[in-house]
This record gives structure tokens, sequence and C-alpha cells, in this order.
């Protein structure tokens, strides 16, 4: 644009030179085209650039919806269909009893002081409840299906979002009511499909959610369960010697309670 | 003058358009560009070098600690033992180190959308394996077979499928450590990458120095 530092001359020159093309033509086609398309130019740039943000943001935001923060400390409430319940952690059995579990597939109550192995497992035979719910405890999903429901490409589509997945296991359920249920520490969902987009908004919003399962830090591994010979699941109903849900043998170490040992139920 | 007057009308319009023009562009820029600083405040942004580490990292490292416990009643090799008990300890400190960040910065212990080493994208070190930005194993992990096999074995048969097993593992995760030694924002990741990745670059020298004591060889 014009300089103010131009001499009087050179832009009495300019503007006698604009005039005169101003003058010649009523409409100065030129000028008005170049400054359509410059700007043009700047808002294609600017909306490309805005679009892509806008991408970028909305992407982080579908992302950040299902990631535990301090202000949506349970985005799995956010989940149709989702069952809450809450339990007592660090309540534990021996490995000869059973727990007359209020849900099945359980996810949460008494369970063995032995978990089951949760390092990202594909369990091919089912496994003792007692075992996995103490996986739960841990931080773990447990993703549960109905083997005479559930195979070919619905099961490889849940064995991907299992196998070599830290804190995540999968296991046949006998008798499940549903195709799938999902297990966190005191949540469940039950679902038809395994193409369900529920499935991965459950495991984001509950996997190692530090709000949501109890043991901080507690690992996947085990030095007690053998994780290629799993004791195997029971369909039979536990029966009258079985622990309730309020029982169990308080584990201090777990639960930080000093003192005696509440609520110790007689083993059957 | 009339000639004058329109003149003075289209210079206001060139020179106002001329004015928004510039305030666009200037604002696409503004959108687009991440000054090199950016990542050096105290949150790095979801998709950096730090956040991406974090994850990846302490999710290889989980399974380096998972194949070290297996050592535990098969073998009676006290360096095994001795190894695999630096591994495990060592890698699942770090994995509270970085899952502790992690929780400071708001952000998932694992990749919440199940793909690795995105933030690896368009760097050097990504050709040495993997794809960025895929799902499935990272380099070096062993696949849940690999694993089986591992724990079916005794003795000395487990010692040199173990050593085997951790080398691929360790260098596989060299690649990462490296990228994040020189592109993290954070000094506390920089300087954790850079400490894995000459700490078991010696620890795969040893390892291959027990396999070669054993007669082996490390996996192709």
């Amino acid at each position: 644009m014009t300089s103010g530092k131009k001499t009087k001359a050179a832009r009495s020159s300019v503007q006698a030179a604009r005039s005169s093309v101003v003058a010649s033509k009523p409409k100065p086609w030129g000028t008005i085209i170049a400054v359509i398309a410059v700007l043009a130019l700047a808002g294609t740039v600017f909306t490309y650039a805005y679009s892509r943000i806008a991408e970028k943001n909305a992407a982080e935001a579908a992302l950040a919806k299902w990631v535990p923060s301090e202000e949506n400390k349970d985005p799995s409430e956010q989940i149709a269909g989702v069952v809450k319940k809450e339990y007592p952690a660090g309540k534990h059995v021996t490995p000869d009893q059973r727990v007359a579990y209020d849900q099945s597939p359980p996810f949460g109550g008494p369970h063995d002081q032995s978990w089951a192995v949760c390092t990202g497992v594909v369990y091919d035979k089912a496994v003792r409840n007692e075992n996995m719910v103490h996986a739960l405890e841990h931080g773990a999903v447990w993703i549960a299906y109905n083997p005479d429901q559930v195979s070919g490409d619905a099961l490889d589509k849940l064995k991907a979002k299992a196998d070599g997945q830290p804190f995540t296991m999968l296991s046949p359920y006998p008798g499940l009511d549903k195709p799938i249920s999902l297990q966190a520490w005191g949540r469940q969902l039950k679902l038809d499909s395994a193409d369900d987009e529920r499935i991965d908004q459950f495991i984001r919003s509950l996997r190692t959610n530090k709000y949501t399962y109890p043991e901080l830090g507690a690992t996947c591994d085990s030095s007690t369960f053998d994780v290629d010979n799993p004791p195997p699941f029971v369909a039979e109903a536990p029966g009258e010697g079985a622990v309730p849900m309020e029982g169990g043998t308080e584990d201090t170490s777990e639960t930080g309670n000093t003192g005696t040992a509440p609520s110790t139920q007689p083993s059957s | 003058m009339e000639s004058r007057g329109t003149t003075t009308a289209t210079r206001a319009v060139v020179v106002s358009v001329a004015v928004v023009a510039v305030l666009l562009l200037g604002a696409a820029v503004g959108l687009l560009i991440q000054l090199p600083g950016a990542e050096t405040s105290s949150t790095p942004a979801r998709d950096s070098v730090d956040v991406g580490f974090s994850q990846d990292m302490a999710e290889h490292h989980l399974q380096g600690v998972t194949m070290a416990r297996a050592v535990a009643g098969r073998t009676a090799d006290d360096a095994i033992r001795q190894l695999a008990f630096d591994i495990e300890a060592t890698q699942q400190e770090q994995v509270g180190r970085m899952k502790g960040w992690l929780s400071l910065w708001g952000y998932a212990e694992q990749s919440p959308d199940g793909t690795h080493m995105a933030w690896m994208a368009g760097s050097g070190e990504s050709h040495h394996g993997g794809t960025t930005g895929a799902t499935g194993l990272m380099p070096g992990m062993a696949t849940s077979e690999e694993l089986a096999k591992l724990r079916s074995l005794a003795g000395q048969e487990f010692d040199v499928y173990f050593l085997q097993l951790m080398l691929r593992h360790h260098e596989g995760g060299a690649p990462m450590a490296e990228h994040a030694a020189k592109h993290a924002g954070q000094h506390v990741v920089r300087t954790l990458a850079e400490n894995i990745l000459k700490s078991q670059t010696a620890e795969g020298d040893y390892m291959k120095q027990l396999l070669g004591q054993r007669g082996a060889a490390p996996l192709p």
C-alpha cells in the first residue's frame, strides 16, 4: 500500500495515474477481481486451518470423554445399560470355598486370595469366579461371553480387545443370560453384539480407573495362579456352605483396617 | 471530483480487504503453528511425545515385568534369577513413574484408542520395526503363544528362551526410548528415556554374553 514516506511528487503522480485509470474505466474490474481473489484465498486458508483444528479438537473430545478425570471420575456413567454396585474390597476366601455371588457373572464381593492373571489373557475355558473377581479388584476388565452364542468373527473381535492388552481378560461363561457381559470392579454391562461401540467405551472408562478400583498399583501377574491350567468354573449353584456376599476374611494388608477382623464367616 | 471520490473509495476497500486478508492468514498460521516451546509447559498435549512415550513404554515395560516374573520356580541359575529380579524391580518402578506423570497430566494409563507409537510418526527411528499409529503389538513384544511357550519350559531351555525373548524385547523398545530422549518436551521424560536406552543397551550386551555362554544365539 502507499507509504507515507513517499514524496509529494511521487504521490501525486500515482494519484494522477490512478485517476486516469478510474476515469477511463467507470468500473475498476481488475481491482474488484483482485480484491475478491485475495479475500477468497485468505478465506480458504483460514477455513482449512479452522477445520483442521476443529477436527482435531473433536477427535480429542471424543477420546477424552472416556478418560477418567477429576471432573469425570466414572465415564461409564454416560454409557447406557451399565449396572453399578458398591462392594467392600479385600474380603478373601480359601481355594476350597465358594462365594454365593449376588450377580452372574459377579463383579465384586469376597474372592480368592489368588487373583486370575489379567495381563491380556484369553482364557479358552471358563475360570473359577472367585479368582476372576479378584482380578477386577486389581483394575482389570473381564470380558465374558456365552460360548453357545458367541463364536467365529464375533469371538475374534472380542479376543482382539483382550489379547496382549494389559489389565484385560476374556473367558467363556457358560449359561450367561446375554451373549456378552463386561465386568469391572462394581460395574457391569451386558450386550448382544461384539460390534457394540459400548465395549470400547466401557474398557476405556473403567480399566485401571483410579477412581473406581480398590487396589491402586496392584499387578496382573501372579505367582500362585496357573494361567495355563486355571481352576475351573463351577456351573452348579454354590449351595448352603457358601460364603455370603457380606462374608469373607478381611485382608488388613489390602483394606488398611487394623484390629480384629470383623464379619469372618465360618468356612464350609 | 467524482473520479477522485471513487479512487478514495476503491483505496479504502483495497486497504480493508488487505487488512482482513492479513488477519485471516495470521489467524490461520496461529491455528496451525505449534511453537517449539509449547511442550515445555507443565501439561503436555495428548498427542505429544511425552504422553505417547509414557503410555507405550509403560505397557512395553509391563510385559518385561511379566516375563521376568516367569523366572521364579523355572530355573536354578543364579545369573538368570539375578538378572530377572533386576529387570522386574527396575521396570515396575519405572512404570510407576510413567503412570504417575500420566495421572498428574490427566491422561489415560494406556493408549485410549489402542494404537501405539503415533507419537513417533515422521521420525527416522520408526523404521527399526513396527508401524506408527497402528494397533497390535509394539516392536519386541512377545505374542501370547510365545509367552505360553516360555511358561512351558524349565531349566536351561527356559533360560535360553527367556534370554532370547528379553533381548528382543529390550531391542524393540530402544527406538522408542531413543525418540523420546531426543524429542520429549519434559526433562523428566527425556531423562528417563535416555536412561532406559543406556541401561537396556548394556543389559542387552550382557544377555548376548549369557546366551553365548549357553551355546545359543539371539532370535533371528
